[in-house]
């Protein structure tokens, strides 16, 4: 995956000279973004690969079939789901979590559920979203939601 | 006193993961210090594959988060009301990188300035889909899932808005009727 990184970063750097030259100051401010971005993540990335790596050599895969497997079909998706909706963190967290699901052989609807619910789902910032909405804002827009993903991930599981 | 401890309150909770991922650590290296030798080697391993890769993304998101003006979308969204207006919204949301309380009450504004409620949850739809970060996700799903369910969150952006402006009409109408 390194030289997949190496192309990117020649690509991003090559966008970086052709905004420069359109106005330094802003690409300037947007390498200062990035910077803090990167800061602002580090702790979190070191955090999530911490817990692949357990998740790798402590979890069984026969534990991640039953509960994310092909072989449990629509309860697998729900339980992908649900982890998502659950869980707090950043859209780029859960890629790398997704992909060792993955390779610990989930079942790949259930994956891609997983993903649409981690970003479009927050049980926890339900409030937040109620607060500024309304709860039947929020309510509506989130049950919904999560449906929709999971037909996205039954999708996807056909045509991927 | 108090004022170190909501310091350090908050850092806490910043970094909530990262806490989580420690004691599971120290609970590991309890139980199994040779497994959890391993697990920290293979974390270790991926995160290090991937630098390069977070590297390139992060340069991206800083590049669209400066150059991509959020209060401009805002006012572009709030225009239009047909279909249009709707892709627009689709589109948009998968350039809108930002923390949910950031991104909530900017919606509100446009909703206030008068977009459609059906705008609005379009937006929040197509907001699993980052565009920037689409190299990550390649990186660790392969291009296939990533570019079909990409494409499938940004399709099934649109009738999540409808649906949403749905519910919340009828809320509206019925509490018309309920007044006197």
């Amino acid at each position: 995956m390194t030289s997949i990184g190496l192309f990117y970063l020649v690509l991003v750097a090559a966008l970086y000279a052709f905004f420069y030259r359109r106005s330094a100051e802003r690409t300037v401010q947007s390498l200062r973004t990035a910077g803090k971005a990167l800061q602002t993540m580090a702790p979190l990335f070191v955090g999530i690969f911490g817990l692949i790596g357990l998740f790798e050599v402590f979890v069984p895969p026969q534990l991640i079939e039953r509960w994310l497997g092909a072989t449990s079909g629509f309860t697998s998706l729900l339980i992908g789901g649900a982890i998502g909706a659950v869980a707090l963190g950043p859209p780029a967290a859960a890629f790398p979590l997704a992909g060792s699901f993955l390779q610990a052989g989930a079942w790949p609807p259930a994956v891609a559920t997983f993903i649409v619910c981690w970003v479009s789902v927050g049980v926890v910032s339900l409030p937040v979203e109620a607060h500024v909405f309304g709860w039947r804002f929020a309510l509506a827009r989130n049950s919904i939601t999560f449906v929709v993903a999971l037909l996205i991930g039954l999708i996807v599981g056909s045509l991927a | 006193m108090s004022g170190l401890f909501s310091t350090l309150w908050s850092w806490l909770r910043k970094q909530g993961l990262l806490m989580m991922t420690a004691l599971l650590y120290l609970w590991a290296f309890a139980v199994d210090p040779q497994r959890a030798r391993l697990a920290l080697a293979a974390g270790g391993h991926t995160l290090l594959s991937v630098a390069v890769l977070i590297l390139a993304v992060m340069g991206l998101v800083g590049l669209v988060q400066v150059w991509t003006n959020r209060d401009a979308i805002a006012g572009l969204l709030g225009k239009g009301s047909g279909v249009r207006a709707l892709l627009l919204a689709a589109l948009c949301g998968t350039l809108v990188i930002g923390p949910p309380y950031l991104i909530f009450p900017l919606l509100m504004s446009i909703r206030r300035q008068g977009a459609r409620w059906a705008v609005i949850g379009a937006v929040l739809g197509a907001y699993a889909v980052k565009l920037p970060m689409i190299p990550l996700e390649i990186g660790f799903l392969g291009w296939r899932f990533s570019v079909i369910r990409s494409l499938l969150t940004i399709l099934f952006s649109i009738p999540i808005g409808l649906m949403v402006e749905w519910v919340m009409e009828r809320g509206e109408k019925m509490r018309l009727l309920q007044k006197p």
